[in-house]
C-alpha cells in the first residue's frame, strides 16, 4: 500500500483560533493563581462543568482534569505524578486524579499557603504543579465514574479532612424501564430532578462558605453566555460536514476550555464566533483541516493531552481528517437547547447527565452511530485510555455496533490522558494502518460495484 | 454430620456456584437472580420467592470474554464478563445491581448486551453516605429494587415476608460471626480457606438450608476443644468483590501465619451487619446500608463518618493480631486510592503490614511466597524484639 | 572434619555459592551462569566454590540456600528468602548501610535493615520485568551491544532522551525507533538505565529513603546503571566489590549462626519467639497499656476508682 507511506512535512492545519484559546486559559490560571492575593476563595472539583455555580458566587476553581491536561501539555506533570507514586499512590490508577492529587501532596509539602509564584514563573520552572493554590473547599459532581467520586474524596483527606466538601451524586443513565431514551423517560426525570435538589443544595452550601447570599442573577447571565457559546461551537462543528471538512477533532479538544472551565462572559461567546466564522470562510475557500481529506474518521475516547499535537500531525500525514469525536461532540454543553437562562438549574442538570461517558451503551451507541451518518465517516478509532476505565468501558460495544450496522473498520489503539508511559506508538501505527487500508479496499469494491 | 463432611458440602457449593445454584433451581423450581457483589440485599430477593446468588469470580482462564473487555480491568471484572460471554449466565432469571465501580459498570453493560433475555436491573445506590439525603435516597433506591422486582414476580412483596427474611438472614449472619469470634477466641480452630467457604456458600446456597448447616457446626464446634495454635497472627485486609485465591490464603498458612480476622468481602465485610426486623423494612435496608459501612468501612464509599486506616488498627488490636497482610486485587481502583492512607497509618503506628496484589491469573506464586515468608519472618522478629525492650 | 558452612544462592539466572570456616572468613565464592532455575548451574557453582577451597562436600557442617530455586536445593539443611539473606550479606560487606538495593536477573528489591541485619521493610518489583536485570538484558538486545558492554556506552551519553515505556517489550520498540530517529546508542542506552533508575526510585520509595545505601545483584556491576540510580535517588551507594555474592554470603552467615547454636537450641529460640509474641500480644491490649505508663513502683488500681 504505496499510497500510505507518511508523506513528511503534511501537518495539521490548525484553526487559526486557537490562538486565542491559549491566551484565554493563560490569563485564566493567571487568575486562579491571583485568588490568595485578592482574597478570593479556591474551589477544587473534577467532572463535570459545574464552574458556573463557583462564578456566580466570586470563587475560583481548579478542574481537576483540566490542571492535570494542561500540566502534561506543558511537560509539566512529572513531578506530580512522582510524588504520588512516592506516597504509594499507583501507576494504574486515573493519572489525572493521580496527577493532581500529587499536586495536593507537593503543596502539603511546601506548606498549604498561597502559591508564592506566578502563574508564567511556575511555568517556565516546572513548578506549576505545586504552586497550584491550595483549595478552600472541594465540590465533588462525578458523572459515571466512582473514581471520580473517590478522587476528591481522598483530596479531602489529604488535606487532613479539614476542608469543607460538598458531594452530588450523578445517576447513571442506564434505563431499566421500556420508556428509556435519550434525553428522555421515566428515569431521566428522576434523575434530573434528583440532580436539581442537589445543585440546588449545593448554592446554598455556597452561600455558607462565602457568608452572601447566592447570587441567582449572576448565575443566569454566566448561564446565558455559556448557552450561548455551547450553540455556536455545536454549529460551528455540525458545518464540518463539509468536505474538506474546515477543522478536526483535534481543533475541538484544543478549544474545550471556554466550555469547560473558562469563566462564562463575552470572551467565550467571542471566541466561538471567530471560531465559527474560520469555519465558514474555510467552507468558502474549500480548505480542509488537514492538507488533504481523503479518509474520514470518528475517534472514540478521552484526549491523549501528552500526544495531542502529535496526534493531529500523524493523522494529518495519513490524509486522515478526525472530523468527529465522542469526547468532543458529546458533551461540554452540546445540549443547550434545554438551558432555560431565567431557570438554569435543569439545563445545567441535563447537561451533566448526558456527558460523554454518562450514557448506558445503548443510549450512548445511538448518539455515536448518528454522529457517524452525520458527518460522513468512513472509519472509527477508539483510544482505550489506560487509566480512564469510565471511558474505555463500552468500547468493545462501540466498535461492535460501527461495524456492524454502518460497516465501518475500527483501530483500537492504547495510550492514556496524561501519563506518557502507556501510549504505544507503534501500536497506532499497525492498526491506524490497517483501519486506511481496510477503507481503501471498501472504496475499491464500491467503486466496482 | 462431622465438621469435615459440612465443610465439604459447602465447599462444593462455594467452589461451584453456578452449578449449585442451577441445581437449586431444578430442585425448589425457584427463580435464581444473580447479583454483583456489596450491597445486593439478598432478603428481598428471598422474600420475593426468589434465591439470590452472588456472582463470583470463576476459576476458568478468561479467553471469549478477551473480545470485550480489556486488559487492565481487575480479574473480578473479567471473569464476570467472560462468564456472561461463555453463556454461563443463561440459566439466571434476573441480574440485579446498585453498586456503582466504574469497572463493574463497564461489565454491566456488557453483561446486559450478552443476555438480551434476561433481566438486567440496575438501582443506583448513593456512594456518597454522609449527606443529609443518603438515608433518603438510600431508601428511595431499595423501592427501585422492590419494584423490579415485583415486576418480574407480577405481584407485590408482602412486608411481612420481608421481616421474615430478614430475620433468616440476620441469624446467617450471626452465626457466621459468631464462628468468627469463636477463631479469634482460639475456641474454633478455623483455616483462612474454611472460613472463605463458610461465607461464600452463605452468597450461594439457599438461607434455610446453610443455617441447618452452620447450627450442625456450631454444635460440632461446642462438643471440641481447640488446642492453641502457634505461629504470627495475620489479618487479611482487601477483595472487597472477589474471594481471595484459596492458594493463597493456605500459602500463607504454610508460611507460618495464622490468619485470625479479616475484613473481606469474602469475610467480615459480608457479615458484619444485620437488618433491624422490627420497622418498615425498606427503612430498614436504607438504616443497614448505611451503618454497614462505619461497622466495615469500604473505600468504595465516601464517608466522613469512617476511617478504614482506623478502624483497621482497631480491628487488629481487637483480633490481637501481630501484622496485616493486604490482598489487593490488581487495577482495583478503590483500593489503591486508599492504600496510601493505610500505608501512612500503619507505619506511624509502627505495625507492621505486606502488600500483595492479586490476579486471575495467578503467575508468580512463588515471588508471592518469597513476599509473605520474609514479611512473617519479619514480624515474629520485631515482635519478640518488642517483647525484650519492653 | 566439618569444619565449613556453605551458602548457595540459586538466583533465576545464576547461581552463587559461598563457603566460610567456622570463624565466619570466606574461603571461596563462585558465580555460576546456567541459565535459568538449572541443577546443573547448581553443581558448577557448588564445585567452583570446593575447588577454590581445597575442600569437598563432606567438609561442610551446614548449608543454607536462598533465591528464586530455595527448595529445590537437597544439600540445604534450611532456606530463607532471598531478602532476608540478602540483607544479612549486604550487612556484613557494609555494616553501617541501612537500605540494601538489589537488583537482580528476575526481581529487584529494595530493603530497610536494622543495625543488625535485619529487614524492618522491603519492596519488590512485581511480575514484570520493569527494572531488572532482564529489562537491561532485553535492551541490550535491541541496540546489539553486549549487555556487559552497555554500561560503558551509556557513560558516554551526551543527550538526554526518555525511554517512557516501563514494560521491556515495549521500551524495545520504543529504542528502536529512536535508534530509528538516528538517535546515538549511548543516548539511547542512557535513556534505557535512566529508565530502571526512575523504577528503583519508585521502589525506594515504597519503603522510605534511608542512608547509607549498598547496592548489590548483578546490576551493581553496571556502572552507568550504579551512576543513574545515584542520581534519581541523590545520594552516594556502597558497592561491594563483588555485589553479586551478597545473598549466598547471608545465607551462609545464617548457616554460621546455625551451627553455633545446635538445632535443638534454635527449637527452643523457636518457641522463645512464639512466647515472646503471645507476651508482646498482650502488651498491645488497651488495659496493658495502660499499665505500662505507671511508674515502676506504682500498682495500677483495679476496679472502680
Amino acid at each position: 500500500m504505496n499510497d500510505l507511506i507518511l508523506p513528511q512535512g503534511k501537518k495539521a492545519n490548525r484553526l487559526k483560533t486557537s490562538s486565542m484559546n491559549n491566551k484565554m486559559v493563560n490569563d485564566y490560571w493567571t487568575d486562579v493563581f491571583n485568588a490568595k492575593a485578592e482574597g478570593k476563595l479556591v474551589c477544587w472539583y473534577e467532572g463535570v462543568a459545574i464552574n458556573p455555580l463557583m462564578q456566580a458566587a466570586d470563587i475560583r476553581w481548579v478542574h481537576g482534569e483540566a490542571w492535570s491536561a494542561l500540566l502534561a501539555a506543558r511537560n509539566n506533570e512529572q513531578p506530580a505524578q512522582t510524588a504520588a507514586e512516592h506516597r504509594g499512590y499507583m501507576k494504574e490508577l486515573c493519572s489525572y486524579a493521580r496527577t493532581h492529587i500529587g499536586c495536593g501532596v507537593l503543596a502539603q509539602n511546601r506548606g498549604v499557603e498561597a502559591s508564592g509564584s506566578s502563574f508564567s514563573d511556575a511555568l517556565g520552572a516546572g513548578l506549576l504543579g505545586e504552586r497550584i493554590p491550595a483549595p478552600d473547599m472541594f465540590i465533588s459532581a462525578y458523572p459515571y465514574c466512582s473514581t471520580g467520586q473517590q478522587w476528591d474524596e481522598m483530596l479531602f483527606r489529604l488535606f487532613g479532612k479539614k476542608i469543607p466538601i460538598f458531594n452530588i451524586s450523578v445517576p447513571w443513565v442506564w434505563g431499566n424501564k421500556p420508556d428509556a431514551m435519550y434525553l428522555g423517560g421515566s428515569e431521566f426525570n428522576e434523575a434530573k430532578q434528583y440532580m436539581v435538589k442537589q445543585i440546588r443544595a449545593c448554592t446554598d452550601w455556597i452561600a455558607q462558605q462565602t457568608g452572601k447570599k447566592y447570587n441567582w442573577d449572576k448565575l443566569s447571565e454566566i448561564m446565558s453566555y455559556t448557552k450561548t457559546a455551547g450553540r455556536l461551537r455545536v454549529e460551528a462543528m455540525e458545518l464540518c460536514k463539509a468536505k474538506p471538512a474546515p477543522a478536526s477533532f483535534f481543533d475541538w479538544t484544543t478549544s474545550l476550555a471556554p466550555v469547560n472551565f473558562i469563566p462564562g462572559g463575552p470572551a467565550i461567546v467571542d471566541y466561538f464566533e471567530k471560531t465559527k466564522a474560520e469555519i465558514v470562510q474555510r467552507i468558502a475557500d474549500n480548505e480542509g483541516g488537514i492538507p488533504q481529506e481523503k479518509y474520514r474518521l470518528f475517534w472514540d475516547g478521552i484526549m491523549n493531552w501528552n500526544k495531542i499535537g502529535w496526534l493531529a500531525n500523524k493523522f494529518a500525514a495519513y490524509d486522515a481528517n478526525m472530523v468527529a469525536g465522542r469526547y468532543t461532540h458529546m458533551g461540554f454543553w452540546h445540549e443547550f437547547e434545554s438551558i432555560d437562562v431565567e431557570n438554569p438549574l435543569e439545563g445545567m442538570a441535563v447537561n451533566y447527565l448526558v456527558c460523554p461517558i454518562n450514557l448506558s451503551a445503548p443510549l450512548m451507541i445511538e448518539q455515536i452511530i448518528k454522529l457517524c451518518k452525520h458527518y460522513e465517516i468512513e472509519g472509527v478509532v477508539l483510544h482505550a485510555a489506560r487509566t480512564c476505565r469510565a471511558f474505555s468501558n463500552p468500547q468493545f460495544l462501540i466498535a461492535d455496533a460501527v461495524q456492524k450496522r454502518l460497516g465501518l473498520p475500527v483501530a483500537m489503539i492504547e495510550g492514556d490522558m496524561v501519563d506518557e508511559s502507556f501510549y504505544k506508538d507503534e501500536i497506532v501505527n499497525s492498526r491506524v494502518e490497517a483501519m486506511l487500508e481496510s477503507i481503501e479496499a471498501r472504496k475499491r469494491v464500491g467503486i466496482a460495484a | 454430620m462431622s465438621i469435615e463432611s459440612i465443610l465439604g458440602t459447602l465447599e462444593w457449593t462455594a467452589e461451584n456456584s453456578l452449578a449449585a445454584a442451577s441445581q437449586w433451581k431444578q430442585a425448589s423450581g425457584r427463580r435464581i437472580v444473580g447479583s454483583f457483589p456489596m450491597h445486593f440485599p439478598g432478603e428481598m430477593a428471598h422474600a420475593a420467592g426468589c434465591t439470590p446468588v452472588i456472582l463470583q469470580e470463576s476459576h476458568e482462564p478468561i479467553t471469549v470474554g478477551h473480545g470485550m473487555i480489556y486488559p487492565f480491568y481487575c480479574g473480578f471484572t473479567r471473569s464476570i464478563v467472560d462468564q456472561a460471554c461463555k453463556g454461563d449466565y443463561d440459566f439466571l432469571d434476573a441480574i440485579m445491581f446498585g453498586d456503582h465501580c466504574v469497572q463493574v459498570l463497564g461489565a454491566a453493560d456488557v453483561v446486559r448486551a450478552k443476555l438480551p433475555n434476561t433481566r438486567v436491573h440496575f438501582y443506583q445506590l448513593i456512594s456518597s453516605m454522609s449527606d443529609p439525603w443518603s438515608l433518603g435516597r438510600a431508601r428511595e433506591t431499595f423501592l427501585n429494587l422492590k419494584e423490579g422486582l415485583e415486576e418480574m414476580i407480577g405481584h407485590s412483596i408482602d412486608d411481612e415476608a420481608m421481616r421474615a427474611s430478614i430475620r433468616l438472614f440476620n441469624r446467617n449472619r450471626q452465626m457466621l460471626r459468631k464462628l468468627y469470634e469463636m477463631r479469634r477466641a482460639g475456641d474454633a480452630r478455623l483455616t483462612a480457606r474454611q472460613m472463605q467457604i463458610l461465607v461464600k456458600s452463605s452468597m450461594i446456597m439457599d438461607k434455610a438450608e446453610h443455617n441447618r448447616l452452620l447450627e450442625e457446626l456450631l454444635a460440632e464446634f461446642d462438643k471440641t476443644r481447640a488446642t492453641a495454635q502457634r505461629g504470627v497472627r495475620v489479618y487479611l485486609s482487601g477483595h472487597f468483590c472477589q474471594a481471595p485465591k484459596t492458594g493463597v490464603l493456605d500459602m500463607i498458612e504454610e508460611c507460618g501465619g495464622i490468619v485470625v480476622d479479616d475484613d473481606l468481602y469474602h469475610g467480615q465485610r459480608f457479615i458484619s451487619t444485620d437488618v433491624d426486623d422490627s420497622i418498615d423494612p425498606l427503612d430498614a435496608l436504607a438504616k443497614w446500608y448505611l451503618e454497614r459501612n462505619l461497622k466495615v468501612p469500604c473505600p468504595t464509599r465516601v464517608d466522613q463518618n469512617a476511617d478504614w486506616e482506623n478502624y483497621l488498627l482497631d480491628a487488629m488490636e481487637r483480633s490481637r493480631a501481630d501484622g496485616m497482610i493486604v490482598l489487593m486485587a490488581k487495577f482495583c481502583e478503590p483500593h489503591m486510592y486508599y492504600y496510601p492512607e493505610i500505608k501512612e497509618a500503619f507505619e506511624k503506628r509502627g505495625v507492621p503490614h505486606l502488600l500483595i496484589e492479586t490476579e486471575h491469573e495467578l503467575n508468580s506464586f512463588e515471588a508471592l511466597r518469597t513476599r509473605v515468608e520474609t514479611f512473617l519472618e519479619v514480624v515474629k522478629r520485631q515482635t519478640a524484639a518488642r517483647r525484650i525492650a519492653a | 572434619m566439618k569444619s565449613y558452612v556453605m551458602g548457595i544462592d540459586f538466583g533465576s539466572t545464576t547461581t552463587k555459592t559461598v563457603i566460610l570456616d567456622l570463624k565466619g572468613k570466606m574461603v571461596a565464592s563462585c558465580v555460576a551462569s546456567k541459565g535459568s532455575i538449572s541443577a546443573e548451574g547448581v553443581q558448577v557453582s557448588m564445585d567452583g566454590a570446593f575447588a577454590q577451597a581445597g575442600i569437598a562436600q563432606k567438609d561442610i557442617a551446614r548449608t543454607v540456600s536462598t533465591g528464586y530455586g530455595r527448595r529445590m536445593i537437597d544439600v540445604a539443611d534450611q532456606s530463607y528468602t532471598e531478602i532476608t539473606c540478602h540483607a544479612r550479606g549486604a550487612i556484613a560487606m557494609f555494616p553501617e548501610a541501612r537500605l540494601v538495593i538489589d537488583i537482580g536477573g528476575q526481581d529487584s528489591k529494595v530493603i530497610a535493615v536494622s543495625g543488625d541485619g535485619l529487614v524492618q521493610q522491603f519492596a519488590m518489583n512485581d511480575r514484570c520485568a520493569a527494572g531488572t536485570g532482564k529489562f537491561l538484558e532485553a535492551l541490550a538486545r535491541a541496540v546489539q551491544v553486549p549487555v556487559e558492554a552497555m554500561g560503558a556506552l551509556a557513560m558516554s551519553s551526551t543527550e538526554k532522551l526518555t525511554v517512557s515505556n516501563m514494560c521491556a517489550t515495549f521500551a524495545e520498540t520504543e529504542v528502536i525507533s529512536l535508534l530509528a530517529e538516528g538517535k546515538s546508542k549511548p543516548d539511547v542506552l542512557g535513556a534505557v538505565h535512566a529508565a530502571i533508575a526512575s523504577r528503583t526510585a519508585g521502589l525506594v520509595a515504597r519503603v522510605g529513603n534511608r542512608n547509607p545505601i549498598v547496592m548489590t545483584g548483578g546490576v551493581a556491576k553496571n556502572h552507568a546503571a550504579v551512576h543513574y540510580i545515584e542520581q534519581a535517588l541523590s545520594a552516594k551507594m556502597l558497592i561491594a566489590p563483588d555485589p553479586q555474592i551478597a545473598g549466598a554470603l547471608g545465607a551462609a552467615l545464617f548457616a554460621l549462626d546455625e551451627v553455633a547454636k545446635p538445632s535443638a537450641a534454635m527449637m527452643d529460640e523457636e518457641d522463645g519467639a512464639d512466647e515472646a509474641m503471645s507476651s508482646a500480644r498482650g502488651c498491645a491490649t488497651q488495659p496493658c497499656k495502660t499499665a505500662a505508663k505507671l511508674p515502676a513502683n506504682e500498682r495500677p488500681l483495679l476496679g472502680p476508682m
